[in-house]
């Protein structure tokens, strides 16, 4: 009886009723959308740049810390030690016993591939254009293993850096910078002095804007003799089973290695943030939107309740509790939240792929060909779920209000 | 204006042992607080048994609505004096035996569905509703019939009562006379123990007035228990007891042996 009573009361005011649903489906549209828009981006930079880079990188740069050879003698920690002119070790940075730590980490719960890098910066100069790019030296094949760089290549193919000893693959943004084709021949040369002509023979696009503008990728070897660092590994990028695990197996791994060990969410903490931010704004945006909607769902609900007192008095005479009362305030609430978010999710869904189809080219932290909507499921659950608890909560007060109108005192004034 | 067809269907009428149908013992009934405090019901006893056309009457003001709507567990009395201790002795209300004081909103509730029908000065229909639907809703509440048994009984109730004709009529176009009656058929759905009714011709012309007091004489002789509470004499003069209310006092109970 009482959903009979709702729905009828509802169907009293047909156009007031309506606006309701529609104040509902458009924030529940534009939650999902902005979200998905949201989403969609963050999705790919994070795909694409753990893709790329690997879930997890240990870096040549050794995490105990020498003590000085002072303190050591005068232990007093009072004791004021002061060396002037100190000249700094001029030790080769690099990760000792790089193969033997790789066996290991092989072997560790979780972990999938581990493959070895040589990085350094590189001018490169094709003609009269020149620029800096960021130089990896990798094994081919292990390489393939912990990203997805092969798969990257769009133009020339990734087995060519195998079989050609001076090939280079670059970013597509090094080689429009460069203004270089494939088969062209660049000039890479290091800060150390060494220097190296390279045939491109690929080019790559991971979608990140800041590795397919500053990535070149040659064979460790050719990359170590160019950067003088002869047997060096400066980083083994590893990867992992479920790369958002990858913080907690970045802990275990920095343990054992004893070399700072970044997550993918470490080493890209910043872009992180932006997208947090990003987040929260988009959040309060849309949260806003159904605020509003929450407040007409209020409104109708008050005005319907303040018309509706002598109703209200003799629907408790004839046995109907405060319980009744308030679940059929309720329920009015539930069926305009129900159908609002229902057709929000619906409209919502239709505007995503119909974005998602607008020739727009995005260019700018990610380059993708029209805009990039997420797929996930769990934002439509948020949406239904946020919604149909904020219409809820917005009936929740007409509701008790309406509950608590004693039928004597209605009916007394009524007289 | 169409009458009555018939005599409606009622409880049946006492034989032998008639205990209490509604009882009043010493209640109070305090409105407002501090002093603001009014006391409109100053220890009232009532007894109302099964078949009895009780009709109250008095000035304004003098506790006849609000002794109604105590009997029909629509209020409660007030249980303690101004110091917060319970009246000595207590003030309570039994409806067909049960203390409506010991009873939660939602057991009084059912009580009131149960046994009870409420016919008000102002019918207070629900608007969107048609006639039929309005009667039907206390049987919804109730649970007893299903729902298409209910409209079924709503529409003999309503036919009885000459509105055979406008079953699907909504409330808010029917005639002041009309929607009386529709609420009369409301208070009639669930076939209460007791009927109450305050001031059912208040708001009502001549004819439409006459109407009614047949309607509730009919039911009466039918076996319906009433409890009329009217300014009309002609009303009070068809009851067979009649009670007189004084300041929140009943200062004459007598039979009228109609």
């Amino acid at each position: 009886m009482r959903w009979y009573i709702a729905i009828r009361y509802l169907l009293s005011h047909k156009r007031q009723s309506l606006v309701c649903v529609a104040g509902v489906t458009i924030s529940v549209t534009m939650f999902i959308t902005m979200v998905a828009m949201m989403e969609g981006f963050k999705d790919k930079f994070i795909i694409e740049t753990v893709e790329s880079s690997g879930h997890i990188t240990i870096h040549d740069e050794p995490r105990e810390t020498r003590t000085k050879i002072l303190e050591l003698v005068y232990t007093d920690p009072n004791a004021l030690l002061a060396v002037d002119s100190v000249k700094p070790r001029e030790d080769v940075k690099k990760i000792k016993n790089a193969a033997g730590l790789m066996a290991q980490l092989r072997h560790l719960r979780g972990i999938e591939a581990v493959a070895p890098e040589v990085d350094g910066d590189a001018i490169a100069t094709y003609g009269t254009k020149t620029m800096t790019v960021s130089l990896l030296g990798i094994e081919p094949e292990q390489q393939l293993r912990v990203t997805t760089v092969g798969k990257d290549v769009v133009e020339g193919s990734f087995d060519r850096l195998r079989t050609t000893a001076d090939g280079v693959i670059v970013g597509r943004g090094v080689a429009d910078l460069l203004g270089a084709k494939l088969d062209d021949e660049i000039t890479l040369s290091s800060n150390t002095g060494g220097r190296t002509t390279s045939r491109v023979v690929g080019i790559f696009a991971t979608g990140v804007t800041p590795v397919d503008y500053s990535r070149a990728y040659m064979l460790i070897n050719s990359a170590q003799t160019l950067l003088d660092k002869k047997n060096v590994i400066n980083d083994i990028i590893v990867r992992t089973q479920d790369y958002t695990k990858a913080q907690g197996y970045a802990a275990q791994i920095e343990s054992i290695a004893g070399y700072k060990t970044e997550s993918w969410q470490e080493s890209n903490a910043n872009f992180l943030k932006i997208f947090a931010i990003q987040s929260i704004i988009t959040y309060i945006i849309t949260g806003a939107l159904l605020v509003v909607a929450a407040f007409g769902v209020l409104n109708i609900l008050i005005m319907a309740v303040l018309e509706r007192v002598n109703e209200i008095a003799i629907l408790k005479s004839f046995g109907l509790s405060r319980a009744d009362i308030t679940w059929i305030y309720v329920f009015q609430g539930v069926i305009i939240g129900l159908i609002g978010t229902v057709l929000g999710e619906v409209i919502g869904k239709l505007g995503v792929e119909g974005l998602r189809r607008l020739p727009i080219q995005v260019e700018g932290l990610i380059k993708s060909e029209g805009l990039l909507m997420s797929e996930s499921r769990g934002m439509y659950v948020w949406a239904f779920v946020s919604s149909m608890a904020i219409v809820l909560l917005a009936a929740v007060y007409p509701a008790r209000r309406a509950a608590k109108y004693d039928p004597v005192e209605v009916i007394r004034g009524a007289h | 204006m169409a009458r009555t067809e018939t005599m409606l269907e009622m409880p049946p009428a006492r034989v032998g042992h008639n205990p209490p149908l509604l009882e009043a013992r010493h209640v109070r009934r305090v409105l407002g607080t501090g002093d603001a405090a009014n006391e409109v019901l100053c220890g009232v006893n009532l007894i109302v048994r099964r078949g009895e056309y009780a009709c109250i009457v008095g000035a304004s003001g003098s506790g006849k609505s609000t002794l109604l709507y105590l009997l029909g567990g629509l209020d409660r009395p007030t249980r303690f004096d101004a110091a917060g201790r319970p009246f000595d002795p207590p003030s309570q209300v039994f409806i067909e035996g049960e203390n409506t004081a010991d009873l939660s909103d939602t057991q009084l509730a059912m009580l009131r569905n149960r046994m009870v029908g409420f016919v008000f000065q102002f019918h207070y229909l629900l608007k969107e509703f048609t006639a039929q639907e309005n009667v039907a809703l206390p049987m919804f509440k109730s649970g007893r019939l299903s729902r298409q048994a209910a409209m079924e009984r709503s529409a003999q109730l309503l036919k009885r009562l000459g509105m055979g004709e406008k079953l699907k009529r909504r409330a808010h176009r029917l005639s002041g006379g009309e929607q009386q009656r529709v609420a009369m058929a409301r208070a009639l759905a669930n076939e209460p123990r007791v009927l109450l009714a305050d001031e059912p011709t208040g708001n009502l012309d001549r004819r439409n007035g006459e109407l009614i007091e047949d309607i509730f004489h009919e039911l009466h002789a039918g076996g319906q228990t009433i409890v009329m509470v009217t300014h009309d004499l002609s009303l009070a003069k068809r009851a067979d007891r009649r009670i007189t209310m004084e300041d929140g006092k009943i200062v004459e109970d007598e039979r009228m042996g109609n």
